[in-house]
């Protein structure tokens, strides 16, 4: 058994040092140029058309790959429903992602006479009426619970699927045209268990050097197996690299921290397996981003942006509800940070870029031009605004495309798709911002002023995608050099921000810094946070104006809150001044209200891939050791049991410290399962997954917990999180052995540690308050009637 | 495929037939056979001939499914993998047969459109084997300039006004400048002293509107075209802002020499006579064929002119073969 899994390690680890050394040399041979001479390349990298069955379904039957790619040429093309699109400015590549289960299927079970069409399989695929979009959800779901079953062979002639890929690599061949547009080779691996979108896009390096027939989630549903599946075409010389999208209908099902998809533990050999061939993510598409949630990311007041949470294809009358937890890509890094620091591995160094998932063969990338993506589910103006549901989503939830953007040599498929395994792209929510971020240890504050600074800043730092140079000895903090630059057919930008994450002991943070805004706005003094710009939108008209936000933004930035001995990440994200949102506009143009289930204005955005921080081994050690529960079951400490556990809480208020933060505060458990959490401010730092607790603390909102398997287990939206309690008497963690019995909390997303210490006094006082001489009674009248108006 | 295996069964059966008899499964097939026979007697269907019921695999054939393995998964199957191919090379073969003798194959669609592409493949390969010489192309080119011409290129100078710096003035201080820059001569240096520093570039050589408009946004690329070389001009507006326009020279949209392009008019000479060969293979085809087209019920006929019916429709029953 050991011995099988060092194999299986050794056999990754040589892969994944061949894939290491094949982009070596693609490396050196693209230097030829400089790298400062790079190009923002826009693209689009997820498009299905009439050759992927449920396109079919939503009555697209008109346009293939060729039109698609013709679309991103600025060639117009039919909508399905036969009235003409047009993009609003042609992109620089594209690659088509046709679903590669049942191609072609649905076209011929409606299809009178067919062979497929007389099959028993095929008979709930048969449209009654295919403008009646009950048949079309009715046909979805059933084809959607298809893909989660196991495969029906009858379907799966690898004539018709064989066939058809080779046809679509042709048709890549002939637009593909160097130095002008690129076409690539590529397709969708649709895995969705229990309709959990599972789903992942492959991209072929060289049309040259494909497989001869895609990977489908006919063969496995399982991820990994599609990753075992891409080594072996890596090893046989076709370079590939998948991009995973829509974390956010995964159910939690992206990102896992503890098993994978096939039940077994996480460990070295996935997070390899996972970081060699998953490079990418899709950042934002028209069913919604998958940054971040509110709930996630409760300090972020920019969080609030394009949510689409629900289940692809499940039955209406379902009660299941998504988790949030698992299904968004902030909360992953941060987690890869925490795998990294205590088991030694990362699976989540992914790249960011955007996308469409139009199933229309064209798609919409502006608020102003929205039609949808999935044919007459939401075609016309009226299906969009009544607000019509399909496969459990309401069409008013959706959004515009999102787009790619890559810092490239040329434009060319080596040298576009190389720029994507380094991860030196960008998303946007559909808007040509440019946008340019590096990391370093001396950038002078002037370095933007020269000529060749973006020359300067590749030289002596890193860029998005990649991992900060070693520190040098003098450099306290490393410093970003941040440089965005407006869409020209599009609004003014407001403030670039950095988003930082952070891990220690288990625990992971995160903090949003404005770092450079339009206009002369001054931070709040309280939160650091700059406030909203003033908005321009005219709500009645749906228009914005410039009048407000700036054409550039760039600075140098310089992390205030490094600790070098902690991993960390950083990104950017831009954001542009309000502008009303396509659901705005389209209300004004039927005259009624702008719809209430989504925001009326939005802002659109970019988000660059992160760069990355280690410390030293050295460093690492220098931080104090957190307590582990391993630590603590080996110096006797016992997990209390139900009834210990019931004694210590049930009917009591406990103060609890975590250790990491210092933070202290309050927690009532009552005796009917409702918990309230007291005493947290918002400047407290609170570890991932705590939801909205400052909200919650100053308004005494209660929520529900139970005692379980001998723990305390509360929710995250759904998500059981739960504390296991432990008594000890020794030394714990570098405190001194206490003469009664201490206890330690460990939380179950907290990878094996005991960082929650249960204070059997709590604290008189909160806050301690500057050191000074003390204030004597008859002076405290003093304080009274100041003036508070200025 | 199919075919050849039907093929390839009909002529080795009778060899492997001896083999087979003392397998388990041929008991079974002959019992089955004799039951057939006997519902035959009794004026049932008549069994499938005994051919039909045999499934040869050839070493290459199961040699062709390690292949096809191996395509995928870079390696070899194991046993179960391998057994579980060949049972599912058998239930495609089976089914096959079987939707052959339901007569599945004559009106399915796959199965027409498949021969249908495989004739306009054909038709279009014969058009591809013929190589045209270069006078041929030359001449087809002269015909066809239109196809090939390159769009007109631009070269300018520009200085921007920004409003970030600027605020509304931007606009007024560009019309400022440009009253200074009026009759001077292209002189960079004390120009760009009015102005303010743009993010991306001064100079823009040879570009095309598609590329201006792409980095300036399109009414600027729209503006510019009109301007007239030789002069500080604007204000322009573009998505950035104000700007003052010196345009270096138009070089106006061109047909390009034949040997500049000789590989792509080639391509595009090779597409065009691969179509008009299909076009012609077809409309070859269709004179040997009538039409018959239903028509509507008497009633409804009455407004349609006599001259625009169909000449043999089968009125009757409304249904027609097509």
């Amino acid at each position: 058994m050991r011995n099988n899994r060092n194999a299986r390690l050794a056999k990754a680890l040589l892969l994944g040092a061949a894939a290491f050394s094949l982009t070596g040399f693609w490396q050196t041979a693209a230097l030829a140029q400089e790298p400062a001479d790079r190009k923002a390349f826009f693209g689009e990298q997820h498009i299905h058309t009439s050759w992927s069955v449920d396109a079919w379904l939503f009555g697209n039957h008109l346009t293939g790959p060729d039109d698609a790619l013709k679309y991103a040429q600025g060639a117009t093309i039919k909508h399905p429903l036969g009235y003409d699109i047009k993009i609003e400015q042609p992109l620089d590549w594209m690659g088509v992602t046709d679903h590669s289960e049942y191609v072609g299927i649905t076209k011929q079970a409606n299809t009178p006479g067919s062979a497929v069409s007389k099959m028993p399989e095929a008979q709930p695929l048969i449209l009654k009426n295919p403008n009646d979009p009950a048949d079309v959800a009715k046909v979805f779901a059933y084809l959607v619970s298809l893909v989660s079953k196991p495969p029906i062979k009858a379907f799966m002639s690898p004539q018709v699927a064989g066939t058809i890929w080779k046809e679509n690599v042709k048709i890549a061949d002939e637009n593909n045209k160097p130095g002008t547009f690129t076409a690539f080779c590529s397709y969708e691996f649709t895995s969705q268990y229990n309709f959990r979108n599972l789903h992942r896009n492959v991209y072929f390096r060289d049309c040259a050097k494909v497989a001869d027939q895609p990977f489908s989630s006919m063969d496995s549903w399982h991820p990994e197996d599609l990753w075992k599946w891409m080594d072996a075409q890596r090893k046989a010389g076709n370079e590939l690299l998948a991009i995973s999208h829509n974390a956010n209908l995964s159910d939690g099902w992206m990102y896992p921290i503890d098993v994978d998809s096939l039940g077994r533990p996480i460990d070295a050999a996935w997070a390899a397996s996972r970081d060699r061939n998953e490079r990418l993510i899709e950042m934002k598409q028209i069913k919604g981003q998958s940054e971040t949630h509110p709930l996630l990311s409760p300090n972020d007041e920019f969080a609030n942006y394009e949510i689409s949470s629900f289940l692809i294809g499940l039955p209406a009358d379902s009660g299941q509800i998504p988790a949030i937890v698992g299904s968004y890509a902030r909360q992953a890094l941060k987690d890869g940070l925490t795998m990294q620091d205590t088991r030694g591995y990362n699976p989540y160094r992914f790249g960011f870029v955007g996308g469409s998932d139009s199933h229309n063969t064209g798609a919409p990338y502006r608020q102003n031009n929205f039609y949808g993506g999935h044919g007459i589910n939401d075609g016309t103006i009226e299906t969009r605004m009544a607000g019509h549901i399909f496969t459990g989503s309401d069409v008013r939830w959706e959004s515009p495309a999102g787009l790619s953007v890559v810092w490239a040599e040329e434009n060319t498929r080596a040298s576009i798709w190389d720029a994507m395994y380094r991860k030196e792209t960008y998303a946007t929510s559909g808007v040509r911002i440019k946008l340019r971020f590096f990391g370093g240890w001396d950038y002078e504050s002037d370095i933007l002023d020269g000529q060749d600074w973006v020359k300067a800043a590749y030289a002596r730092g890193a860029t998005m995608g990649a991992d900060l140079p070693p520190a040098s000895r003098q450099a306290k903090a490393p410093s970003f050099v941040l440089w965005a630059v407006k869409d020209p057919t599009a609004a003014n930008l407001d403030r670039i921000q950095i988003v930082k994450g952070w891990t220690k002991d288990g625990q992971s943070f995160e903090k949003v810094y404005d770092v450079v805004w339009a206009g002369d706005r001054k931070p709040n003094a309280a939160s650091g946070e700059v406030p909203p710009i003033r908005s321009t939108v005219d709500l009645e008209k749906a228009t914005y104006s410039d009048t407000v936000g700036a054409v550039e933004l760039k600075t140098v930035w310089t992390d205030p809150d490094f600790n070098p001995s902690l991993h960390a990440f950083y990104y950017a994200r831009v954001l542009e001044i309000p502008t009303p949102r396509w659901s705005t506009i389209q209300a004004r143009q039927l005259g009624i209200e702008p719809p209430g289930v989504v925001p009326a204005t939005q802002q659109e955005r970019a988000w660059s891939s992160p760069i990355w921080y280690t410390p030293t081994a050295e460093a690492r050690e220098a931080a104090t050791p957190g307590l582990t529960v391993a630590e603590l079951t080996q110096n006797e400490a016992a997990p209390l049991d139900e009834n210990a556990l019931k004694t210590l809480v049930v009917g009591k208020a406990i103060w609890v410290r975590n250790n990491v933060t210092g933070e202290v505060m309050k927690i009532r458990y009552d005796e009917d399962g409702s918990a309230a959490i007291l005493h947290v401010g918002r400047d407290a730092l609170l570890p991932s997954l705590t939801g909205d607790v400052v909200q919650a603390s100053y308004q005494t909102t209660a929520s529900r917990y139970e005692i379980r398997d001998g723990k305390i287990v509360t929710h995250i939206s759904g998500t059981p999180i739960s504390m296991a309690v432990y008594k000890s008497t020794a030394s714990q963690g570098g405190n001194v052995a206490r003469e009664q019995e201490t206890y330690y909390g460990a939380r179950s997303n907290e990878f094996g540690y005991a960082n929650y210490e249960i204070l059997l006094k709590g604290p008189a006082d909160l806050v301690e308050l500057p050191k000074s001489d003390d204030i004597a009674d008859k002076d405290q009248s003093k304080y009274l009637h100041t003036p508070e108006k200025e | 495929m199919a075919d050849e295996t039907l093929q390839r069964e009909a002529l080795s059966s009778r060899g492997v037939l001896q083999g087979l008899a003392r397998e388990p499964l041929v008991h079974f097939l002959v019992i089955g056979g004799l039951l057939l026979g006997g519902y035959a007697l009794l004026g049932q269907d008549t069994a499938p001939d005994d051919s039909s019921t045999e499934i040869v695999l050839s070493v290459d054939d199961l040699a062709q499914l390690l292949m096809i393995f191996e395509s995928k998964w870079r390696r070899q199957p194991t046993q179960d993998e391998f057994n579980l191919m060949v049972e599912d090379r058998i239930r495609e073969d089976i089914l096959y047969r079987e939707a052959l003798s339901l007569g599945l194959d004559k009106d399915d669609t796959i199965v027409r459109r498949r021969m249908a592409q495989k004739m306009q493949f054909l038709a279009e390969d014969v058009a591809a084997q013929q190589e045209p010489t270069t006078d041929q192309l030359r001449s087809w080119f002269a015909e066809h300039t239109d196809l090939f011409t390159v769009p007109q290129r631009i070269s300018f100078r520009h200085l921007y006004f920004s409003p970030d710096s600027r605020g509304s003035s931007a606009r007024d201080d560009s019309e400022m400048a440009l009253a200074e820059l009026e009759d001077a001569p292209l002189d960079t240096a004390s120009a760009e002293s009015l102005a303010d520093p743009f993010m991306f570039q001064d100079y823009y050589g040879d570009r095309a509107l598609q590329a201006i408009a792409g980095e300036f946004g399109p009414e600027f690329a729209q503006a510019v075209s009109r301007l007239e070389p030789g002069s500080w001009q604007g204000p322009v507006k573009s998505g950035f802002g104000w700007h003052l326009v010196y345009v270096d020279n138009v070089i106006a949209g061109r047909v390009p020499a034949f040997e500049e392009i000789e590989q792509e008019v080639k391509t595009a000479w090779l597409g065009i006579q691969k179509a008009d060969a299909w076009r012609e293979a077809y409309d070859d085809m269709r004179a040997k064929y009538t039409v018959l087209l239903p028509v509507p019920a008497e009633a409804d006929t009455a407004a349609v002119p006599a001259e625009s019916r169909p000449p043999e429709a089968l009125a009757p029953d409304r249904e027609a073969p097509l």
